[in-house]
């Protein structure tokens, strides 16, 4: 995906979202009641969530607009050292001043599970995706940064699964990192900030599944494809390797396998 | 009540009907997945001795189909391991895309019982391996495979070339690999068929841990051969099995090589595979012979 093209998306699925956006008139009638497992706060206008092992080795990303990121250089322990993946659940930033009641779980769920699920289909041909750590695994971990809540949506109006309010994912980032799934060091990290703009929301559980929602989809996708563009990036050949392979004859052509 | 049990009959007959379709026969090598993936070419007694032997070391038995040398693993082994280094009539289902055959029946057969013009008999015939091949066309090709990003010190992918046909075989432990090779050499101008031969390895954590040991192990003895992300030796790893692949400068090294992997935990066999640099084409059967 080229950045003019995401970006066009973007725009695109902000006008979109925001027009669905729900109109609520009224003060808080249906507040849920249990706090979203799993979800974290990070204080409103804070660079970083605090997600990452450590911030201290992102750049600015000259391929990706919007992104810092880190890719450890280091040839005894670079991605290139690694064969496989472990993809952890997303964990969910609240970023609002509306307590952990008003955040509709439902809604965190259902944008942990497809997030996941898009990151998985993104690397999942590049690394494949295993359950237990181990030598040559990697693991990634994933955080969607700066959900809100709207105004909640008044009652007697909520019908089939929208949520109490909606979840406000205008200003979401996206923070993620590649560490060693054994001993937790980490090996590539990114902070992206491509947002969709102002009035994008969710307002349904199942938003995967509703055309009103493609919007949401495709900035998730957008994320998890970038996250591939990020792989692709790291896992590139270095100067040193194409200098090495075309001085030899890799790969063998079958006169020059050992088996003859 | 009549329609709808004519309805079933009709259904019945069209799904023994697309049942019967999906079996095919063919004439096929019964070979060790290790010469089938590294011995591309006719069925030569070499071939035939190769099959053998490392059939007999544990390694797999496979098909190899012999119209396009299409390897393929079979779902019961045991009805083709009498058969190792034989020729055989198949009966199956076969999935080319996955590279397996669902065996129905193998029977043995002889190479004068394929008519002459079947082209069953393209691997019996030496011949059709010595068309003059483009230089640049070869170097096309192993350009594209060369500079894929994703192979690592667990890949190993070969190729032949016969004219405008390309054979891709070899071990990856990504899916993309064998996608990828596939994809770039086929696009590329001038090769008209490829038949991809390389095999996905699984991922099992036993297998996992001796990739990681190996690897540790010949960086320490052999870091001369280790470079950037990429090394002239490879490390196959398949089900406790180690095939050991690349070039080294001296027989002692190789040695080593094969010493540090096979005192592995976990592994229980070391296919050493290495070639010496400068040496004569040493192949499996050779070093067999040297005892």
């Amino acid at each position: 995906m080229t950045k003019n093209s995401f970006r066009s998306d973007r725009v695109a699925a902000a006008c979109c979202v925001a027009g669905l956006l729900f109109v609520t008139t009224t003060s808080c009638s249906r507040p849920t009641a249990v706090s979203p497992s799993g979800l974290k706060r990070m204080p409103p206008g804070q660079e970083f969530a605090g997600f990452l092992s450590t911030y201290a080795n992102l750049k600015p990303d000259p391929n990706l607009e919007d992104t810092k990121s880190y890719v450890c250089k280091d040839p005894a322990k670079n991605v290139h050292r690694y064969v496989a993946m472990i993809v952890d659940s997303p964990v969910v930033y609240a970023s609002t001043s509306a307590p952990d009641s008003a955040i509709p779980e439902r809604g965190v769920a259902a944008l942990k599970e497809y997030f996941q699920d898009a990151i998985t289909n993104a690397v999942d041909d590049a690394f494949p995706i295993i359950q237990s750590s181990g030598p040559l695994v990697l693991r990634l971990r994933s955080a969607i940064v700066g959900i809100d809540v709207g105004q909640p949506v008044p009652a007697g109006q909520t019908r089939g699964d929208m949520l109490e309010r909606p979840l406000n994912i205008g200003k979401v980032g996206v923070e993620m990192e590649l560490v060693d799934s054994e001993t937790g060091e980490q090996i590539a990290a990114a902070v992206d900030r491509d947002n969709l703009g102002e009035g994008a929301v969710i307002g349904s559980a199942s938003f995967t599944h509703e055309e009103k929602f493609r919007a949401a989809t495709q900035a998730f996708d957008g994320w998890a494809a970038r996250l591939r563009q990020f792989l692709d990036s790291a896992h590139e050949l270095s100067e040193e390797d194409i200098e090495h392979v075309e001085q030899t004859n890799f790969p063998y052509a079958s006169e020059d396998t050992p088996v003859r | 009540m009549r329609n709808r049990a004519s309805l079933m009959v009709l259904v019945s007959a069209l799904s023994s009907c697309a049942m019967a379709q999906e079996i095919s026969t063919f004439s096929a090598y019964v070979d060790s997945d290790i010469c089938a993936r590294l011995m591309l070419g006719p069925i030569t007694s070499d071939r035939v001795q190769c099959s053998q032997s490392t059939f007999k070391e544990g390694s797999q038995p496979v098909l190899v189909r012999l119209r396009n040398n299409t390897v393929l693993t079979v779902n019961k082994e045991k009805m083709i391991r009498p058969l190792v280094g034989q020729l055989a009539e198949v009966a199956g289902k076969l999935k080319i895309n996955d590279g397996t055959v669902k065996l129905e029946a193998v029977k043995a057969i002889t190479s004068e019982s394929i008519p002459e013009r079947d082209p069953g008999r393209k691997l019996l015939d030496v011949r059709m391996y010595q068309t003059d091949k483009s230089a640049q066309l070869h170097e096309k090709v192993r350009h594209e495979l060369a500079m894929m990003p994703y192979i690592s010190n667990f890949d190993f992918i070969s190729f032949t070339q016969n004219g405008p046909n390309v054979i891709l075989t070899g071990w990856t432990v990504r899916a993309t690999n064998r996608d990828t090779a596939g994809r770039l050499v086929r696009d590329i101008d001038g090769v008209e068929t490829v038949v991809n031969n390389i095999e996905i390895l699984p991922l099992g954590s036993i297998d996992m841990q001796i990739r990681a040991a190996a690897r540790l192990a010949l960086q320490r003895y052999l870091s001369r051969y280790f470079w950037g992300n990429g090394s002239d030796i490879k490390i196959v790893v398949k089900r406790g099995q180690v095939i050991l692949l690349g070039m080294v400068s001296t027989k002692a090294d190789s040695d080593v090589a094969f010493i540090q992997c096979n005192g592995l935990p976990g592994v229980f066999k070391v296919f050493n595979l290495l070639r010496v640099q400068g040496s004569n084409k040493r192949g499996l059967v050779e070093a067999k012979k040297e005892g």
